[in-house]
């Protein structure tokens, strides 16, 4: 019996994998591994609480994994929107992947596949216009979010050196947006004023969740793959983006942004801390070729597709005075 | 009955201004017309001018300003100038034709750049353009982009390949990407060629673009010969190009490099115009320009290995380089002047 866990199903991607994994492989074949229970639509779905930063989870999880029958874990439990309590984020990310891990080890876990984001690469402006698996992640010294996504990937793999029989896929996601994603990245495209970069305007990837979990469905076929990164099929400028959403940017000097945005984010109103102005200022666009070439994943939807699915979530008013508008353009 | 004293209101009364301005259902109407017209403009792909762009949105009384107005004029002038989707390495064909007017007029008017030898580019296929760098901002690399997109047949695409501080500076940095240039770098380099682009270099680098004026027209080391690996692993010819007129344009007397670095810039040039007369001595002098297109080299009979040959890398390197000075030696010999050529 090859059973799948899910956790962190109580995130946004999270529980899209589990409803998704839930209606294509049957409620019985999936479980929920979290602290919190899953969305009250997935009733259905066998829910086991396990907190991932308690010390003893890693032995609870093996109990779990032996109980279930589990084979696949799709790891899910990370942070999207930057916290406050860091130290938090990385006893869950950093830590509750090590536990993660090395229960999969000792439970016989055959593959296990763990979330992650392009942003782990770090907006460099000495970056190559593609980043490719290859390329050693740098991020932001200042951005623990970024850090400790990284080391949860380095603790998966390290777990996998040393068991033969665990395989891991880390997919590196880019920017999730589309409909019914509420990140700290679409509250921004949701503002009336945007603060930008003066004098800066690097590409960005959207990935419409659709192709996320895709993604998902590819690596859970295809097997263990290593790092894989799930980006759109094209990007856009940073600007194009936030024009076309009728944003009203207000342009800031780089020197002067992140302690403007410390400030901001510590005063409580702001989104992000200073080290995402870095993902203003330089590109990190992904290069999606390994999954196209061993997984045969190719994006449907392009980031301005996202972007428009997105918006047209947002604004459903202003959406439908466009299309009355193209219709009659077209009459 | 005596005469009622004649005032002369200073300011019109309020109601009558109000009055003046037209009905919010015409405005709406109007704006409504406008966007429409705006939506039918973009269904047809046409491109609209800056000046068009903003006289439009005056016209649709941009007076009674709210949050949305303002996105929507920011809206309109940025795409006025930029275009909706650029290709996957953030080329933007608008902004490039944005750009061009004032190109051609450096190209034609302002440097008078005489280009020779634009055949030994190839119509088709990878290729490498070595130029010798200078001139403190990277004029020499537009204008070589310029002359292959307008004197050769093919109207080839040169991307160049962009210096790090380039790809740094805030405004630089967009505006060299949206023009087709890419950042220096190998990995962007193979893949490039691997799709059969043209693509241009200048292996001097920050020694040759920040080059003192007594040292002009002497070529600098070529980097570690990075362009020739690249050349080497993908078959791609060396095309050389000598670049005449770029070093005395901003001829830097002295460096403050001291100033420049908290900035991150990795020179400071001090010209006999900067920064004494601030922003004007920002604009180059009108020397006369020649670009000399050399015969290609051709490497791919060396094979993918000889990549991680350094004694040929090396030798190879030194030959482009050599030629490109012998090319700019010939050509200073021949120039009576730096203004008339």
């Amino acid at each position: 019996m090859a059973r799948i866990a899910v956790t962190g199903t109580a995130s946004f991607l999270g529980s899209r994998i589990l409803r998704r994994l839930a209606e294509v492989r049957g409620e019985d074949e999936i479980v929920a591994v979290d602290i919190a229970s899953p969305p009250a639509t997935l009733q259905g779905v066998r829910h086991r609480m396990v907190d991932l930063t308690l010390p003893g989870a890693d032995r609870r999880l093996v109990e779990i994994f032996d109980e279930e029958g589990i084979d696949t874990v799709v790891h899910a439990a990370f942070f999207t929107n930057p916290r406050r309590d860091a130290a938090y984020s990385h006893e869950l990310e950093s830590i509750g992947t090590l536990h993660l891990a090395a229960a999969a080890a000792a439970g016989g876990v055959r593959h296990l596949v763990v979330r992650s984001f392009t942003a782990v690469y770090g907006a460099r402006g000495r970056n190559p216009n593609f980043l490719t698996e290859e390329k050693r992640p740098d991020p932001p010294e200042r951005l623990s979010w970024a850090r400790d996504k990284l080391e949860a990937e380095e603790h998966a793999f390290s777990f996998a050196k040393r068991y033969p029989d665990l395989g891991v896929s880390v997919l590196r996601f880019a920017t999730l947006m589309g409909p019914g994603v509420h990140t700290f990245y679409t509250r921004v495209f949701s503002k009336r004023v945007v603060p930008v970069l003066l004098g800066y305007d690097p590409l960005v990837q959207l990935l419409h969740p659709e192709d996320a979990l895709r993604a998902v469905d590819a690596v859970l076929a295809h097997g263990p793959s290593g790092i894989l990164n799930i980006v759109p099929g094209d990007a856009m400028t940073l600007l194009t983006a936030l024009h076309l959403s009728d944003k009203l940017t207000l342009p800031l000097p780089h020197t002067l942004a992140p302690p403007l945005a410390d400030f901001w984010w510590g005063t409580g109103v702001g989104e992000a801390p200073g080290g995402f102005v870095e993902y203003a200022r330089f590109p990190f666009v992904a290069d999606g070729e390994k999954a196209r070439r061993e997984l045969g994943f190719t994006p449907r939807h392009s980031s301005r597709e996202a972007l428009q699915a997105f918006l047209a979530y947002r604004y459903p008013e202003t959406a439908a005075r466009a299309r009355v508008m193209a219709e009659e353009v077209e009459a | 009955m005596s005469p009622a004293p004649k005032v002369v209101p200073l300011h019109r009364p309020a109601a009558s201004r109000r009055a003046a301005a037209p009905a919010p259902e015409d405005l709406r109407q109007r704006v409504e017309d406008l966007e429409r017209e705006l939506a039918a403009a973009r269904a047809e792909g046409r491109a609209e001018g800056l000046l068009v762009t903003l006289a439009r949105i005056l016209d649709a009384g941009a007076r009674n300003v709210s949050w949305a107005s303002l996105a929507r004029l920011q809206r309109a002038i940025y795409f006025a100038w930029h275009s909706e989707q650029t290709d996957d390495f953030g080329a933007d064909p608008r902004f490039a034709e944005t750009l061009e007017p004032l190109l051609e007029f450096l190209y034609a008017v302002w440097w008078r750049v005489e280009t020779t030898g634009i055949e030994h580019v190839p119509a088709q296929g990878p290729a490498l353009v070595v130029v010798n760098h200078s001139g403190v901002l990277p004029y020499d690399g537009m204008m070589v982009q310029l002359a292959i997109r307008h004197e050769h047949p093919a109207r080839r695409m040169c991307r160049m390949l962009a210096l790090d501080m380039f790809a740094l500076l805030p405004v630089l940095a967009p505006a060299l990407a949206k023009s087709g240039a890419v950042r220096a770098n190998p990995d962007n380099a193979e893949r490039l060629l691997g799709r059969g682009e043209l693509l241009g270099v200048f292996p001097e680098g920050v020694k040759g673009v920040g080059k003192r004026f007594r040292n002009r027209y002497k070529l600098a080391r070529f980097g570690r010969g990075g362009f020739v690996r690249i050349a080497l692993r993908t078959g791609a010819p060396i095309v050389p190009c000598a670049v005449v007129g770029a070093e005395e344009i901003h001829p830097i007397i002295a460096k403050a490099d001291w100033v420049g670095r908290p900035f991150g810039l990795p020179y400071f040039p001090i010209t006999p115009t900067f920064p004494w007369l601030g922003p004007l001595g920002v604009i180059p002098l009108p020397t006369k320009w020649s670009l000399d297109f050399g015969d290609p080299l051709d490497v791919s009979e060396y094979g993918k290995d000889a990549a991680d040959d350094p004694i040929l890398v090396n030798r190879i390197s030194e030959q482009v380089r050599s030629t490109i000075q012998r090319m700019i030696d010939g050509r200073l010999a021949r120039r009576r002047s730096i203004w008339l050529g």
